[in-house]
């Protein structure tokens, strides 16, 4: 997804946060878009009951212009009486390459109904 | 020109800061849903939401993030912030459609960083509702300049 000014003046209104350096993306708006960017991956989305919490990471700067993608991991499953955890680890690629975000995040999945 | 931004200096461990409240709106969650792309039912379909254990729509908890962001900036004469580090985040409770949140944060810690113009600022936050409920909370590093010698 090509990161535009439109992008940063919609995020802008949201926030309330002053603006930063004409052309830098704010800091947590690529990570909220990453949640999104994860439904348009081929596999059906998670049944999530719960986003349960998340570390983050900053280490590049994003600029208005960059195309950035995501890739996500499993990295923790546990099951839980009423669903279960799962634990995903996702990173924030630029058109370079270069990994600018990272984190971990835990969500509270819907276990398969019995049929 | 007078800077009235607080530099890593002049931050002291144990300050805490309250901010104005915000009421979440509808419309912020739709904005928030167009831009994320994220139209999980959980904020987009209040018809099967009427039989969730929430009753309702409920905001999405990277727009809750979004907003105590900017409430944090109103909080108090703002940083001279350069960046942000590192996150670590907990969504304990929903925002409803008409919730009024704010943000309570404290300074936990300071340290210089490698480079000699910067230093790293811990705030430890937590967002709370009209009815002081603690629906979020975390700390951020943030990277914050030094005041400019001379």
């Amino acid at each position: 997804m090509t990161l535009t000014e439109t992008h940063v003046g919609l995020y802008a209104g949201l926030s309330q946060d002053p603006p930063a350096d004409a052309g830098l993306v704010p800091e947590l708006l690529p990570l909220c878009l990453t949640t999104g960017l994860g439904w348009r991956v081929p596999q059906p989305p998670l049944a999530v009951l719960a986003f349960m919490g998340f570390e983050w990471e900053v280490l590049l700067p994003v600029r208005v212009g960059d195309t950035i993608h995501s890739l996500a991991r499993t990295a923790v499953k546990r099951s839980m009486r009423e669903g279960g955890v799962i634990v995903e680890e996702r990173q924030v690629i630029n058109q370079r390459g270069e990994i600018v975000h990272r984190g971990r995040f835990t969500y509270l999945v819907a276990k398969r109904p019995p049929a | 020109m007078t800077d009235s931004r607080r530099y890593f200096d002049d931050i002291a461990v144990g300050e805490t800061y309250e901010s104005p409240g915000r009421t979440v709106t509808e419309a912020d969650i739709v904005i928030f849903a167009g831009l994320s792309g994220d139209y999980n039912v959980l904020h987009t379909d209040a018809e099967f939401m009427k039989s969730s254990i929430f009753g309702e729509r409920i905001a999405h908890g990277l727009l809750g993030l979004a907003i105590q962001s900017g409430l944090f900036t109103r909080a108090g004469i703002p940083y001279a912030t350069l960046g942000l580090g590192t996150l670590r985040w907990k969504f304990k409770g929903p925002i409803k459609i008409g919730d009024t949140i704010r943000v309570r944060a404290r300074v936990t810690a300071k340290e210089e960083a490698s480079k000699p113009d910067r230093g790293v600022v811990t705030v430890e936050r937590q967002v709370l509702n009209q009815r002081d409920e603690v629906v979020q909370e975390g700390e951020t590093d943030l990277i914050v300049e030094r005041r400019p010698a001379g």
